[in-house]
This record gives structure tokens, C-alpha cells and sequence, in this order.
């Protein structure tokens, strides 16, 4: 190589009009592909799911005779609005005319808040979701004859509102595996969909730290 | 995005977003995405342009962080090597300009990390030292180490490219 990066960049782009600006296809309808507005497309979208999912939910379970437990999911749902509309409020904050490591860590700072917000409220919706589920299984006209079976098979004196002990203990072990692995779950999730997006943020971080120090 | 505000903010610019974008894509389709991407965020982002920068530096700031944190998953992936080897890997979009240094150029400069991507970009703009850590957010004592081990590197990876 004879000339110089700075010569090749410099005659290379003598004539910059040359460069041609590709087709702008209808830009405003277009769906942003950036991870920022991707996640607000996200909570918006949640929020829109979460209304409707626990509006049917109500009607869906009325319609089984289980309208209390339907009541229940519907309240269980209202924190989980309230946390996805101040999280969309908060990401309208960022600004992408910052520098790149100020709008990187502002956004860093932003998704990792967001996460340990609904990662919190993940570890009580999950269990506390199971004990509305089986308790409206034990107390229903099902339940109560599958309990009549199990204790046909398994006797045992001990109940407690006329539930077998044992079966008690399985529904008190599986609240506590609920609420063990909420966390890791909704972890799980984020990383099976941003695991690539969040590796690079990651790698951005560092090195841009190491530019700075 | 009303056609005025392309054509007088965005148009005129056009050539810091492409230079930008060819840096961080491996194929046409990936770079008419970030391309596309890159004004749709400027056009959102306009009212926050508050002057305390020119417009242009504006606009290489949004390209640059829209560049730095676009979704989609492009089929040679994102990686970039640190050794100072090259992989074996094809870059599908080697004729991406008409002069054939500048494409031999932006081969090698796909090879970096995507932050020295940004450095040296601004760096051939010729922005000054203070210019580019104000863009990126760094330290101006740091840039000047950092482009000529990036240089050393892109002079590596032309000489075994060419």
C-alpha cells in the first residue's frame, strides 16, 4: 500500500456528491428497528395486551362460575400497568443527540432499572397468580371431588379446610419453585429475544470505558 | 416524515450517514435499513436539537447511535475480531462505492470494533481530537493513542487485503 489511509479517504471521497442516498420508501409509517423504540413499541404493546387480556379474563372466567378469580387476575394485572406506562414515560427521556457514551449508559441505566422493576413485580405475580389459580381449584365443585378421590386413594386425618395436608404441601412447594425461579424466568425470556442486543451493549460499554479512562 | 425536512436537512447531509452506515452493514439491505433507521431518528429527534452543536455534528451523532444500537440481526452477525488477523468471513458488499481504495478501505474498517469504527471515521472527517470525544464521549487525551493503534491496525488489514 503506497498512499496513506487519510490520502485514500481524502481522494476517494473527492466528489462527495457522488454518493447516492438510497430510496426513502414511505419513512414515517416505517416500524423503528432500533432497540430503544423497540422496546417502547414493547410496553406500549403491553399495556394495550394487558387491559384486553384481563378484560377477558374477567368475562372468560364470570362465564365459568369463577368470576372472584377473575376479579383477582384483573387487580393482580393493574401494577403491572401502572410500572409498563411510567417505564414507556421514562424511555421518552432518552435522547439520541447525546454523546454516544452518555446516550449508551443513559440507555444502560434505563434498561437495566427497567428489568429489576418488572423482574420485582414478576416474583409476586407468578405465586401469587398460582394461589388464586388453587384456590379457586379447591374450592370449586371439580376440585372438591378430585380432593374426595385423593383421599380415597391416600386417607389421611390431618386436613385443613378439608384439603389433605399433603396436597397443601405440593401447592406451598410449588408457590416457593414459583417464586424462586420468577426472576431467573423473566430473565430468561428477555435474553432469549435482546440476548444478542444486550451482549453487544455489554461490549460497547467496556470499551468505550477503556476510552475514556 | 414530510418530504421538506428530508430534502432540506436531511438530503444535504446525506453523505455523513452513508459513510457512517457503510461502516457498521455487509450488504446493501443492511445498509439501506440503517440508512432509513438513521432518518427516521433525526426526523424524531429534530426538536431536541437544542444548538449547543452544528447540525452536521447532530447528525453524525444520531447515525452513530442509531448505528450502535440497531436490532436487526444482519447474516454475517455483528462480530468483529481483536486480533489482528483477519477472519475468514465474506463481506458481501465490497464494491459498495465506485473507488475501489475507498472499498478496500471500508473492508478493513469493518474489521475493527465498533467503537474504533467511530473514531476513525470522525477522524478522516477530520474532526479534531476535542470534536470526537464530544461526539463519542470521551476522553480527547485518549483519542489520539487510540487512531494510531487503529491505523496501524487498518494499514495491517489493507496490506493483506490488497
Amino acid at each position: 500500500m503506497s498512499k496513506s489511509i487519510e490520502q485514500m479517504w481524502k481522494e476517494g471521497f473527492v466528489n462527495e456528491t457522488q454518493l447516492t442516498a438510497p430510496k426513502i420508501n414511505d419513512l414515517y409509517n416505517r416500524k423503528s428497528q432500533n432497540i430503544v423504540d423497540k422496546l417502547q413499541q414493547m410496553f406500549a404493546l403491553n399495556i394495550k395486551a394487558i387491559i384486553g387480556g384481563s378484560l377477558v379474563a374477567l368475562l372468560m372466567f364470570s362465564l365459568i362460575g369463577a368470576p372472584f378469580l377473575g376479579l383477582y387476575i384483573c387487580l393482580l394485572l393493574v401494577p403491572l400497568v401502572i410500572i409498563a406506562k411510567k417505564e414507556l414515560r421514562n424511555s421518552h427521556q432518552l435522547s439520541k443527540g447525546q454523546s454516544s457514551y452518555d446516550y449508551i449508559m443513559s440507555f444502560n441505566a434505563w434498561l437495566q432499572h427497567s428489568i429489576a422493576v418488572y423482574a420485582r413485580y414478576y416474583k409476586f405475580f407468578y405465586p401469587l397468580l398460582f394461589i388464586g389459580m388453587a384456590a379457586q381449584a379447591l374450592v370449586s365443585d371439580a376440585g372438591g371431588k378430585i380432593i374426595g378421590l385423593i383421599v380415597n386413594i391416600w386417607p389421611t386425618e390431618l386436613l385443613l379446610w378439608g384439603v389433605p395436608y399433603y396436597l397443601l404441601l405440593i401447592i406451598v412447594g410449588i408457590i416457593l419453585i414459583v417464586t424462586r425461579f420468577s426472576d431467573a424466568l423473566y430473565r430468561l425470556d428477555l435474553n432469549i429475544i435482546y440476548g444478542r442486543q444486550f451482549k453487544k451493549l455489554e461490549e460497547l460499554i467496556a470499551d468505550m470505558q477503556e476510552l475514556r479512562q | 416524515m414530510g418530504s421538506d425536512f428530508y430534502l432540506q436537512y436531511i438530503l444535504p447531509h446525506a453523505g455523513i450517514i452513508i459513510k457512517i452506515c457503510r461502516a457498521y452493514t455487509n450488504s446493501q439491505a443492511d445498509f439501506e435499513d440503517y440508512y432509513q433507521e438513521v432518518c427516521l431518528q433525526i426526523w424524531r429527534s429534530k426538536d431536541n436539537f437544542n444548538q449547543q452543536c452544528q447540525w452536521p455534528t447532530w447528525i453524525y451523532r444520531i447515525s452513530l447511535n442509531v448505528c450502535l444500537t440497531y436490532l436487526k440481526q444482519s447474516k454475517n452477525g455483528d462480530k468483529h475480531i481483536v486480533s489482528d488477523s483477519l477472519p475468514d468471513e465474506v463481506i458481501d458488499d465490497s464494491k459498495a462505492f465506485a473507488n475501489d481504495e475507498i472499498n478496500l478501505l471500508y473492508n478493513a474498517i469493518k474489521h475493527l470494533s465498533e467503537t474504533d469504527r467511530a473514531v476513525i471515521l470522525l477522524y478522516l472527517e477530520e474532526k479534531t481530537y476535542e470534536e470526537i470525544a464530544d461526539i463519542i464521549g470521551s476522553n480527547s487525551n485518549n483519542i489520539g493513542v487510540r487512531i494510531t493503534r487503529i491505523k496501524s491496525r487498518l494499514t495491517k488489514f489493507i496490506n493483506q487485503l490488497d
